[in-house]
């Protein structure tokens, strides 16, 4: 065993001594780098089998590291990575899932415009993201800095505000069916009876035009909490001697959020903003648990994306159409995430 | 690096891909992937893999079960619990094939056929018999290939398909029949026999015209705001009003024009606007159940299927409806057109299919034959549903369960002059379903007009039935 | 003169401030009162008849007659017990993994050097933008060829080991200082001792505030177990609740009492560990 370490030395010692005679060589200063790197690589293999260790101490520490990684990185590459890059080849297939798969090119991606329903669905989609992001983002704004005042109960008002985002969707939006229900709910009641809405004037809150703004209510409601928290750890960022500053000078509130407390959020904000539009393209069971009925279906004037990538993989089985719809959706978020980057360094600069 | 690191993954999608597509690809490479997955399977015990390759082989050396071998067939239902007749026909045939093992698989009813074709798709799947709810999820099954052609084991049968009234036809793919309907439900209209008393208005009848029927409703209807009585109740499905307009025999929803569902529209659409039945925008806003609203005992009348007989029956007697508000119900036939026969009406057939997979194909068959023909219609009819092979000693027994109306109309109702089955088999009848089921919201919810909503139909129908 | 003067600047301060202070309460009463109603509306229902709930004029919170019956009645008309043991099951074994796992790696990649680190660090990255549903027909295709379809276990692969999780911990990390991990090296300590004696005590409010994430996220999870869970003991309580309402529309009472039940253990952990929240929100770098 020894005898055959020592062989295997003499053997590394001997390629290294060739290499480095190349090294001196070697004009190129690329191909010199390279040949310094593997001489290194053969110089650390030397030194380990010396100290009779089997592997070097960079390798281990590799290993210590990857250990740490490993156990969440496996599962992350086989459920998530995968898939994802399974998606992005299925968009150019046609399958149902049983018989054999078919390289189809763009046809997928041709249907897009002519179909009436994915139109649909990216048009609503857009509208409810138009709508709810710049919403949710000011009401949580508001949220945070009145909840950052010295108020009495303040853990009470932060943990109230926060409800709304811990409560299952299933549970609220029953809740949100039966107060906007449109001829018994109370709300539509208030309409009738204190403001005097004639009775066949009363909104259709879950149909029609009316459909989308009802969604986006509701999201601003159930979402504004969970955003709160965020702008709420960036408020607290802010240090006082900012605010005693601008006291000195005789800055009045407005002043003070303008000059100070908005611009001190810039990267909060930017961060709020990506995570909105990107949960907000995602919107599906709040669509389909408040406009889908009894059947869970919805009409052209209430489908969104995800709702229509479910239908055709899981309904219709055309699997490659349905991951044509998903990049759609995920070139979108793309591309408004760059902007915003974008927006945000030029900002910076 | 990072090209090496993209390079692996891609081959390693590709691999799963392939495993994945190949394994439901040809006929051998899929049983193959099947047996690699059964074996697999940590669920299936040791004993049944060791069963059913003994079947198998006793299969190929004799085609009979009468062999004595055991054989366990794995079942696909719905609703174990609240459905009476499985466990029924489980234990009829059990009684009658000794050797025979019934494994039923309850996917629940709520996406009974979205479950069933995912169950069915690839590899992996070992059900031997499912059953098929609709017919659209038969569609999606038959063109994934998971399904066995039964034609040559019909004729092996001699199995007389006219026992099924024409039925068969409507669900017949390219010349094959796929599935053997056991079940056929058929509309009818069910009132509240209190409320026609309370109002003074005679009963409906079994030869109405539609301007009679709503005439009658217009009747008996009484909008006084907290003590509302709907005249009709038009469920939320599109079937409860756009296939009034198929029952003259001319018009099929396969047929991409449908314009003939306007008056229909039209008559529904006016009756909500006078406050005469429910409007739709609540029914579906509180996703109210056909079920709560006719026992809720403010209905007068509802147009659904001959399966809500059992479940009035069984639920007034069981004190889960409020027999003071519902128990007095009687039903008569479908209203009809001017100059159409009564007794057309809708139907809605119930299937069972042997799948492709099947290792036990023959014994399969033989027990989806059973529940098709003579004697599992008898076990139908006695847990109180409509069996697909009507006969007139099936309809007395179910017009003589207890708690069926004793009058003569609400008996001489059961008597079906044409069926029309509310969708027929068409190759992208899914697709044409979910058309016509979406510009139904929108025609309902008042988003489009009624011309609209129709134009729309035919213009996305179109669009599928031309490519 | 000017003293007096300073006196009303003082006094009109002060009312400033007493007319601020009581706009600002009003601000929050009326937010609370938004936030909350739906919750009280949810609970008043919950114990009345079907004929009470919609019964406006006039309005009572708690009807005379309580009906606490609906909280029974609810665990037989469907299997809840089931639907509730599937989703603590659930919910705790992918907390735990996610917990577990999360800072484990996120540890490697705050305080460790290593070969690819920034590529494997980016690979996570790129998918936090990534919307789940994008991807989630092929991988719902693989996980059924892996046969994981109708299996809790489907779930727990599924939800264990997010992206989001290794970056959030790893934001908290960062924020420790290196010398603690560097003192405690050069005493001996394996990289695996550090871990679990000087970071993990340190990590609490990071760890709470994931842990907040991820139950209230596997908890009330609903496309997830939609796709993948499909036999009737197999389902989650968000499921079991959407198929009852199906089933029973006009029961409101009794879908109120299933909501009620289906919301007490989040808000149970929610209020357990928020005192934890907004710091371990802060510290995570989540604020951008």
């Amino acid at each position: 065993m020894d005898e055959k370490k020592a062989a295997q030395v003499e053997r590394l010692e001997k390629e290294s001594a060739v290499l480095m005679q190349k090294i001196r060589e070697e004009t190129d200063i690329k191909k010199k780098r390279k040949l310094i790197a593997e001489r290194e690589k053969k110089q650390r293999k030397i030194t380990a089998l010396r100290n009779n260790r089997l592997i070097s101490r960079e390798a281990k520490r590799d290993l210590v590291a990857y250990s740490f990684i490993a156990p969440n990185f496996i599962g992350f590459a086989v459920f998530t990575l995968i898939p994802i890059v399974f998606a992005f080849l299925l968009a150019f297939m046609d399958w149902d899932g049983s018989n054999a798969i078919t390289f189809v090119g763009l046809k997928n991606f041709m249907k897009l415009p002519s179909d009436t329903f994915f139109v649909a669905a990216l048009k609503n989609t857009i509208i409810y993201v138009v709508g709810t992001v710049p919403l949710t983002m000011i009401a949580s704004l508001a949220l945070a800095i009145v909840l950052n005042q010295k108020v009495r109960a303040r853990g009470f008002f932060r943990t109230v505000a926060f409800f709304p985002y811990v409560a299952s969707l299933v549970a609220i939006t029953a809740v949100w069916s039966m107060i906007f229900h449109p001829s018994k709910g109370p709300v539509n009641y208030l309409l009738l009876t204190v403001f005097g809405v004639a009775q066949e004037n009363l909104p259709k809150w879950f149909s029609g035009n009316l459909v989308l703004v009802t969604l986006i209510l509701f999201s601003v409601w159930k979402y504004m909490g969970y955003y709160m928290v965020i702008y709420l750890a960036g408020l607290q960022g802010i240090s006082a001697e900012l605010y005693e500053a601008g006291s000195l000078d005789g800055a009045n509130t407005w002043q003070k959020f303008k000059y100070i407390t908005w611009p001190q959020l810039r990267s909060t904000t930017f961060f709020v903003v990506v995570m909105l539009t990107i949960n907000c393209f995602k919107v599906y069971d709040i669509a389909v648990m408040l406009a889908g009925g009894g059947d869970g279906k919805l009409s052209t004037s209430a489908t969104v994306l995800v709702y229509y990538i479910y239908q055709n993989a899981f309904n219709y089985w055309d699997l490659g159409y349905s991951s044509a719809i998903a990049m759609v959706l995920f070139l979108i978020v793309l591309v408004v995430t760059l902007i915003q980057f974008r927006y945000e360094k030029n900002l910076e600069a | 690096m990072k090209k090496k690191v993209v390079s692996v993954l891609l081959t390693a999608a590709m691999l799963t891909g392939l495993l994945a597509g190949c394994g439901a690809g040809g006929g051998d490479t899929q049983t193959a992937a099947d047996n690699t997955a059964d074996t697999a399977k940590t669920e299936a015990p040791a004993d049944t893999a060791q069963t059913d390759s003994t079947a198998d082989a006793a299969d190929t050396a004799d085609t009979t079960a009468d062999a004595g071998e055991e054989v366990t067939l794995k079942w696909a239902i719905w609703d174990k619990d609240t459905t009476p007749y499985w466990q029924a026909l489980k234990d009829a045939y059990e009684a009658a094939n000794p050797n025979v093992t019934l494994e039923m698989v309850d996917l629940g009813s709520a996406d009974y056929m979205t479950v069933l074709a995912t169950e069915l798709s690839g590899s992996g799947s070992d059900f031997d018999v499912v059953t098929i709810k609709d017919v659209p999820g038969y569609a999606t099954l038959v063109s994934k290939n998971t399904l066995e052609p039964l034609d040559s084991y019909i004729s092996a049968a001699g199995i007389d398909l006219s026992q099924y009234g024409g039925v068969d036809k409507q669900v017949t793919v390219d010349g094959s029949l796929y599935e053997l309907p056991f079940r056929n439900d058929f509309w009818v209209v069910f009132y509240n026999k209190d409320i026609f008393d309370a109002a003074n208005v005679p009963y409906p009848t079994n030869d109405m015209t539609f301007e009679e029927y709503d005439a009658l409703a217009r009747q008996v209807a009484d909008p006084t705001f907290g003590s509302q009585i709907y005249g009709t109740h038009f469920h939320t499905w599109r079937s409860a009003v756009q296939l009034f307009g198929v029952l003259d025999g001319k018009h099929s929803i396969l047929d991409g024009e449908y314009d003939f569902f306007k008056p229909y529209y039209e008559l529904v659409l006016n009756e909500e606007n006078d406050q005469i039945c429910r409007n739709y925008a609540d029914l579906s806003a509180e996703g109210l159940h056909y079920s709560a609203a006719f026992s809720g005992g403010d209905v007068a009348m509802m147009n659904m299927g001959s399966w809500f007989i059992s479940t009035l029956i069984s639920n007034i007697q069981s004190g889960e409806y409020d027999a003071s508000l519902c128990g007095n119900w009687g039903m008569v036939k479908y209203p009809h057109a001017e100059g159409v026969e009564p007794g057309s009406t809708l139907g809605t057939i119930t299937g069972l299919s042997v799948t492709s997979v099947s290792d036990h194909k023959d014994e399969a068959f033989k027990f989806v034959e059973w529940v098709s023909g003579a004697e599992g219609a008898k076990v139908m009819a006695e847990t109180g549903n409509f069996p697909a092979l009507m006969n007139d000693e099936v309809a007395g027994i179910i017009s003589g369960l207890e708690g069926f109306p004793t009058d003569a109309e609400s008996k001489e109702a059961l008597s079906v002059s044409n069926l029309y089955l509310e969708v027929p088999y068409a190759e992208n009848v899914s697709e044409i379903n979910d058309i016509l089921d979406t510009y139904h919201k929108s025609i309902m919810n008042q988003e489009m007009s009624i011309d609209e909503g129709i134009a729309k139909m035919n213009e996305e129908v179109g669009k599928v039935l031309g490519q | 003169m000017s003293e007096k003067n300073e006196m009303k600047k003082y006094s009109s301060k002060s009312r400033n401030a007493l007319i601020g202070k009581i706009l600002l309460y009003a601000i929050l009463i009326i937010i609370t009162v938004v936030m909350i109603i739906p919750f009280l509306w949810m609970l008043s229902a919950s114990i009345k008849s079907d004929r009470e709930v919609f019964q406006m004029n006039p309005f009572v919170w708690i009807p005379e007659v309580p009906k606490w019956d609906n909280y029974i009645k609810i665990w037989t008309k469907i299997p809840m017990f089931k639907f509730v043991e599937n989703t603590v099951f659930l919910t705790i074994v992918v907390t735990f993994l996610q917990l577990l796992t999360s800072s484990f790696a996120a540890y490697s990649f705050a305080k460790l050097e290593f070969k690819h680190k920034n590529a494997l660090f980016l690979a996570y990255i790129a998918t936090i933008a990534m919307p789940w549903q994008v991807y989630m027909v092929p991988q719902f295709i693989m996980m059924r060829a892996m046969g994981l379809n109708d299996k809790l276990l489907a779930m727990i692969c599924l939800q264990a080991f997010s992206a989001f999780g290794v970056f959030m911990m790893k934001q908290f990390y960062e924020g420790i200082p290196s010398e603690l991990c560097e003192a405690a090296r050069i005493d001996g300590m394996s990289e695996y001792k550090i871990y679990a004696k000087i970071m993990l005590p340190l990590s609490k409010p990071a760890l709470s505030t994931l842990t907040i994430f991820t139950f209230v996220s596997t908890w009330n999870d609903y496309l997830g177990p939609l796709i993948y869970l499909k036999t009737e003991s197999k389902k989650t309580i968000q499921l079991g609740l959407k198929m009852f309402i199906g089933q029973y529309s006009s029961e409101y009472g009794l879908i109120m009492a299933g909501s009620v039940l289906s919301l007490i253990p989040v808000i149970i952990v929610f209020l357990c560990l928020q005192k934890y929240f907004v710091e371990g929100v802060a510290s995570t770098g989540l604020k951008g």
